[in-house]
C-alpha cells in the first residue's frame, strides 16, 4: 500500500514536481524536480528571490496552476488528476489564501467576506465553525467592522479580514503570499504574530515570502534558488536567513 | 490609431453605424414617399414634410440613446485606463491635453461609424426604392439618395464627438500619483456632485407631471389637450433621464434584493451599483426604447378601444380604422424600438467592460472556489439585473404615459371619460419581455466567456 501524506504527518506534499514556461529558446524552467512536503501544523516559510519559483510552487500547491510533470497532494487528494471543477471544490473547502493585496471582494462587507468561502458551498457554517468564527472576529479585533466595505478599512484590518476568511473554515493548508508586503512594518509583525499564533493552534500555513524578517517567524524555512529547494532549516533569526540568502547569492555571483 | 483596438472603441463605432445608417434609411424613406405622394396624389410637398417631422422625431431618440451609449463607453474607457493617463500625466502631459486625446478619439470613431452607417443608408436606399418601386410598380425615381439625407451622418460624428468629451471627463479627476499606487482597481466612484443637475431634474419632472395632469383634466373637454400632455411627457421624461443617476439605483437595488442572499447572487446585484452612474446611465438607453415602444402600443389600444366602442363592428372594419391604427403603432413601435438595439449594444459593452476591469478579482474568487457554472450565473444575474429593473420601470412609464395620452385625446368623448382604464395590448408587451430575455442572454455571452477564462494565477500577478 502506499504511504498517504497524512500518514507523513503532512498536510500537502509534492514529488518530482517540474514546471516549465514557453517553449524553445524563450523557455524557462521554474521548478525543477521539486519534492517537498509541508509539514501539518506547521508554519512553513518559503524564501527565495524572484524568479527563484517559490510563488510557482505556491500556486501548484493550492491548485491553481499544473505542473509539467510531478504530482501534488492536499491532505490525501492527488490534485493534479483533478479537473477544474474538482479544482475549484478543492480550493474552496480545504484551501485558505492570503494574497499580498486585492484580498477581499470590494462589494462585499467584512462578514460576507469571511464567510465567503461558505457561501460559494452553498452551506451555512456548522455550529462548531460558528464558534470558530466568532472566535476568529474576536480574536483578529474585527468585531465592530462587520459590516463595513473593504474600502473603509485600514490596509492592516484587510489582511486581518482575510486572515479570518483563510482560517473559518478550518482548510487543510493556508496559503499566504507575501501577506505583510503591503504592510508597515509594526502591522505586518502583527499579521505574522497572527498567523504564528494560528498554526501553534494546529493550522498548516505555508506562506511564501523574500523578506527574511517575515520568514524568522516561521517554524520550518525552505529556501529556493533556480527552482530548487536549496535548504531545509527549522526556525532561524532573521540574521541567519539574511546571511544564508546573501551566501547563496554570492556563490550565484562568483 | 491602435486605440481602435482597445474594447469599447468598437461597440462605439457600432453605434455611430447603427445611428447613422437609421437616420440616412429614414431621410431616404420620407424622400420616396413624398415623391410617390407627389406622384399619385400631388402633393409631395406636404407629405415630405409631414413625415420629415416625425421621421426626425425617432431620428433625434435614436442619436440621444447613441449619444447616451457612446458617453458611457468612454467614461468606462477612461476608467481602464486611469493608470495609462496617470503615467502621462507623471511624465508632464497636462489632464486638457490627455482628455482632448480621447476626445479626438471620438470624433475619429465617429467619422468612421458614420461613414459606414452612411454606406449602408445609401445602399439601402438604392436597393429599397427600386425593390418597392418594382412592387407596386411606380414610375422610376430617379434620386433614391441626395445630399440632405446625409445629415444624420454629419449630426453623429458631431454627437460621438460630444459624447466622447463628456465621457471623458474623469480624466480630469487622474493625479499623476495613480501611476504609483496599487489600488486602483479598489476604489469605489464617489458620488459625484450632481446637485444643480439633479434640482433642474426634479424640475423638469414636477413641471412635466403638473402638465400631464392638466392634460388629463383638460382632456375631458376638448382633444387638444393632448398638446399639453405632449410637452408633459417631454418634460417630465427629460426631468427622468436627466436624474437618472438619482432614479434608477434605487429601482436597481430593489430587483437586485429580489435576486436572494447567495454570494454570487449578491455580488451580481451589487456590481451594477459599484458605478451607480455608470449602470444608471446604461439602464436608462433601455428604459426610453421600452418606454417608448410600450406607450405607442398603449395609447393605439386605449385609443381604438374607445372608439371601436363608439361605433359598431362594421363601421370599424369599414372605415379601415383598426387596421390602420394598428399599422401605425406597428411602425411607431418598430422606429423606436430602433433605439433600444443601440442601448442594447451599449448594455453588452458595458457588461463586457466590466468583466474586463474587474479581471483581479474574478481571479481572487477563482481561487477562494468560485466555480466556471458560479460565474456563469453572477454574468447572467449581472445582465438580467439591469433588463430586468429598466424592463419594469418602461413598462410602468410606458403604460402611464400612453394612457395619459389616449384619454387625454379622447376624454371628451361620451364613451371616454376618466374611468377607461389603459388597456394594455398583450402581444407587443410580450414582444419586449421576449427581446428583453433574449437580450440577458446575447449580452452575457461575450462577459462570460471572458470571465470564465480568467486564470487566477494571471490575474492576481498583475
Amino acid at each position: 500500500m502506499e504511504i498517504t501524506t497524512s500518514d507523513l504527518g503532512l498536510a500537502a506534499r509534492v514529488t518530482h514536481l517540474t514546471k516549465r514556461f514557453g517553449t524553445g529558446d524563450g523557455a524557462v524552467t521554474a521548478l525543477d524536480d521539486v519534492s517537498v512536503g509541508i509539514r501539518r501544523g506547521e508554519f512553513t516559510a518559503i524564501m527565495g528571490p524572484s524568479g527563484s519559483g517559490k510563488s510557482t510552487l505556491m500556486h501548484i500547491m493550492a491548485g491553481l496552476d499544473e505542473p509539467s510533470s510531478g504530482t501534488a497532494w492536499i491532505g490525501d487528494t492527488d490534485i493534479t488528476s483533478l479537473n477544474d471543477r474538482e479544482l475549484t471544490l478543492l480550493r474552496r473547502r480545504k484551501a485558505g489564501f492570503i494574497f499580498q493585496s486585492f484580498n477581499l471582494v470590494p462589494t462585499l462587507d467584512v462578514k460576507a467576506n469571511i464567510l465567503l468561502p461558505f457561501d460559494l458551498d452553498g452551506r451555512k457554517p456548522a455550529v462548531p465553525e460558528q464558534h470558530r468564527i466568532q472566535d476568529l472576529v474576536y480574536d483578529l479585533g474585527l468585531e465592530k467592522r462587520l459590516t463595513h466595505r473593504p474600502h473603509e478599512l485600514s490596509g492592516g484590518q484587510q489582511q486581518r479580514v482575510a486572515i479570518a476568511r483563510a482560517l473559518a473554515s478550518g482548510p487543510e493548508l493556508v496559503f499566504a503570499d507575501e501577506p505583510t508586503g503591503n504592510l508597515d512594518s509594526a502591522t505586518g509583525r502583527e499579521v505574522l504574530r497572527i498567523l504564528r499564533e494560528a498554526s501553534t493552534n494546529g493550522q498548516s500555513i505555508a506562506m511564501v515570502t523574500h523578506d527574511p524578517i517575515a520568514a524568522s517567524y516561521a517554524d520550518r524555512v525552505l529556501f529556493l534558488g533556480d527552482g530548487r529547494i536549496v535548504a531545509d532549516k527549522p526556525r532561524q533569526t532573521p540574521e541567519e536567513i539574511s546571511a544564508h540568502m546573501l551566501r547563496t547569492e554570492q556563490e550565484a555571483a562568483a | 490609431m491602435s486605440f481602435l483596438r482597445e474594447r469599447g472603441m468598437g461597440a462605439s463605432i457600432l453605434v455611430a453605424a447603427l445611428s447613422s445608417a437609421f437616420g440616412v434609411t429614414l431621410l431616404a424613406t420620407t424622400g420616396y414617399l413624398g415623391f410617390l405622394a407627389g406622384d399619385t396624389l400631388g402633393e409631395g410637398g406636404t407629405v415630405t414634410l409631414m413625415i420629415g417631422i416625425l421621421s426626425s422625431i425617432f431620428i433625434v431618440i435614436a442619436m440621444y440613446v447613441g449619444a447616451i451609449v457612446t458617453a458611457n463607453t468612454f467614461s468606462t474607457i477612461v476608467a481602464g485606463r486611469t493608470r495609462r493617463i496617470a503615467l502621462m500625466r507623471l511624465i508632464g502631459s497636462t489632464a486638457r491635453a490627455e482628455r482632448r486625446a480621447v476626445a479626438t478619439q471620438g470624433l475619429i470613431v465617429g467619422l468612421i461609424g458614420s461613414v459606414i452607417g452612411l454606406g449602408m443608408g445609401i445602399a439601402i436606399a438604392y436597393v429599397g426604392t427600386s425593390i418597392v418601386g418594382r412592387l407596386i410598380d411606380a414610375s422610376a425615381y430617379d434620386q433614391p439618395f441626395a445630399a440632405w439625407m446625409a445629415l444624420p451622418a454629419i449630426a453623429i460624428v458631431l454627437t460621438t464627438w460630444l459624447a466622447a468629451w463628456g465621457g471623458s471627463r474623469r480624466v480630469l479627476s487622474v493625479t499623476p500619483l495613480a501611476a504609483l499606487g496599487g489600488s486602483v482597481a479598489r476604489t469605489h466612484e464617489e458620488a459625484r456632485g450632481g446637485r444643480a443637475k439633479n434640482g433642474f431634474a426634479i424640475v423638469l419632472g414636477l413641471l412635466g407631471v403638473l402638465l400631464l395632469v392638466s392634460g388629463l383634466l383638460l382632456g375631458l373637454f376638448t382633444p387638444v389637450a393632448v398638446v399639453v400632455s405632449f410637452v408633459g411627457g417631454l418634460l417630465s421624461f427629460t426631468g427622468l433621464v436627466m436624474g437618472s443617476a438619482a432614479v434608477m439605483p434605487p429601482v436597481l437595488r430593489v430587483v437586485g434584493r429580489a435576486f436572494g442572499g447567495s454570494a454570487t447572487s449578491r455580488m451580481a446585484a451589487e456590481n451594477a451599483l459599484r458605478y451607480p452612474e455608470r449602470s444608471s446611465r446604461m439602464s436608462i438607453g433601455v428604459v426610453v426604447g421600452v418606454t417608448l415602444v410600450v406607450m405607442f402600443a398603449v395609447a393605439t389600444e386605449t385609443f381604438e378601444r374607445v372608439i371601436v366602442t363608439g361605433l359598431s363592428q362594421e363601421d370599424a372594419d369599414a372605415t379601415g380604422l383598426s387596421a390602420f391604427l394598428d399599422v401605425f403603432s406597428g411602425v411607431m413601435m418598430g422606429l423606436v424600438g430602433f433605439s433600444a438595439v443601440i442601448a442594447a449594444v451599449g448594455l453588452v459593452n458595458l457588461l463586457t467592460i466590466g468583466v474586463v476591469q474587474r479581471r483581479t478579482e474574478l481571479g481572487l474568487l477563482r481561487a477562494l472556489g468560485l466555480s466556471s457554472s458560479q460565474i456563469r450565473v453572477m454574468v447572467l444575474l449581472e445582465a438580467a439585473h439591469i433588463t430586468i429593473a429598466s424592463t419594469l420601470l418602461g413598462l410602468v412609464l410606458g403604460v402611464a404615459y400612453g394612457w395619459i395620452g389616449a384619454q387625454s385625446t379622447i376624454g371628451y368623448m361620451p364613451e371616454g371619460g376618466l374611468i377607461v382604464a389603459p388597456a394594455v395590448p398583450w402581444a407587443p408587451v410580450a414582444v419586449v419581455l421576449g427581446s428583453m430575455a433574449v437580450l440577458t442572454l446575447v449580452a452575457a455571452v461575450t462577459p462570460t466567456r471572458l470571465a470564465t477564462r480568467i486564470s487566477p494565477v494571471e490575474a492576481l500577478a498583475a
